[in-house]
């Protein structure tokens, strides 16, 4: 596999950059000590409303994505930013914020401290956006889980030099990763250390690992559909008079649907019914109908 | 157990889903599609004699 290596950079501690990464490129984020975490934030670099969403991305490939996911925008563009065609590690996290000031101030009583959002803010600045502007990073090389109680947790890593993370732009981007400042926390293992970045034009080895992508739907929408296409310009919030709610849908209205169970009917409906439902018939067998729906239907492309 | 009648509530957008999957699942209509839901579901999850000792399906998590 050939590539063209664009630029490279590393990535000192307490440091991040703000790196234009076009369609069609790798950024290859690479471990030189080991051990340490990277927060990854991109953006649209032709309209910087459109920006990666952990929540989206969560909810598609799950709380600890790699190879092989795509990293989503928010609604309502939703559309995929970027695939992993490389992760020789497996353990990164989409489910912690970005640490903040506040964090090692509260916690620690560091009021000035090396902190993911100060760093991306930071960097971000050389492209003129804001502190306000940060958004939940996509945290590299970091180790989470979930525990039966529902809590969160973050273990120590176990990167080594030369692992890595390569991650390819589905359309231009202004992608973002920072040394993750957490030095007195387990994320990196107690430490704070460099980091190489290196820029990539894919091969056509790397293209063709992307999965084809579902073909973009109306709902799907960017700035042409809003009704306010521009992007407000004071910080002051206040009321349009002329405001007339236009929200999906509404009202919301229920019909009542009677339908003659038979005898067998009845007794299944008893068998499937949950307790939440009380004696509530109707209830437990609009929950069946709808989770049958998601049975059979569920992920499936709908009929045109 | 005698038959009885079960009213649901369904709103306009939950019955635009069920209408939709009348032609998709071959139903002739929405009452055989809901009548086909009770039947599969039922049969799917809960075809144990005792059905509560069986987990409950993981749509309900």
């Amino acid at each position: 596999m050939s590539r063209e290596l664009i630029s490279s950079v590393m990535l000192e501690p307490g440091t991040g950059k703000a790196i234009e990464l076009l369609a069609g490129q790798v950024m290859r984020i690479e471990q030189i000590e080991g051990n340490q975490c990277v927060d990854f934030n991109c953006f649209n670099l032709r309209d910087y409303k459109e920006f990666m969403h952990c929540g989206r991305t969560r909810t598609l490939h799950g709380i600890n994505p790699t190879e092989g996911s795509f990293m989503w925008s928010a609604p309502p563009r939703e559309r995929a930013m970027a695939y992993i065609l490389r992760d020789t590690v497996g353990a990164n996290d989409v489910m912690f914020p970005r640490c903040s000031a506040n964090l090692y101030e509260s916690v620690y009583g560091l009021a000035v401290h090396t902190n993911c959002h100060d760093i991306q803010s930071e960097a971000q600045r050389e492209y003129g956006l804001t502190p306000d502007d940060v958004h939940d990073s996509f945290n590299l090389f970091m180790s989470t889980g979930v525990r039966e109680d529902g809590g969160i947790y973050v273990r120590r890593q176990d990167s080594k030099p030369g692992d890595h993370i390569e991650i390819l732009a589905l359309f231009d981007l202004l992608a973002v990763p920072n040394i993750c400042g957490a030095d007195i926390m387990k994320t990196s293992n107690f430490s704070i250390k460099p980091v190489k970045v290196m820029i990539y034009q894919a091969s056509s080895e790397d293209l063709a690992k992307v999965p084809p992508l579902p073909a973009p739907v109306a709902s799907q929408r960017t700035p042409a559909n809003f009704k306010i296409r521009n992007i407000k310009a004071t910080r002051e919030l206040t009321r349009d008079p002329d405001y007339k709610p236009a929200f999906t849908n509404t009202p919301i209205l229920y019909q009542e649907y009677p339908i003659e169970l038979s005898e067998e009917e009845v007794a299944m409906l008893q068998a499937a019914r949950l307790p939440v439902y009380g004696d509530d018939d109707g209830a437990a067998l609009r929950d069946i109908v709808f989770s049958w729906w998601e049975d059979n239907y569920m992920g499936k492309p709908p009929d045109k | 157990m005698p038959g009885k009648t079960v009213v649901l509530k369904l709103n306009q957008q939950q019955i635009e889903l069920l209408d939709k999957t009348v032609s998709r699942a071959g139903t002739p209509d929405r009452e055989a599609l809901i009548r086909r839901a009770l039947r599969e579901y039922s049969a799917k999850h809960f075809s144990s004699p005792d059905p509560r000792k069986k987990a409950a399906p993981g749509a309900k998590a």
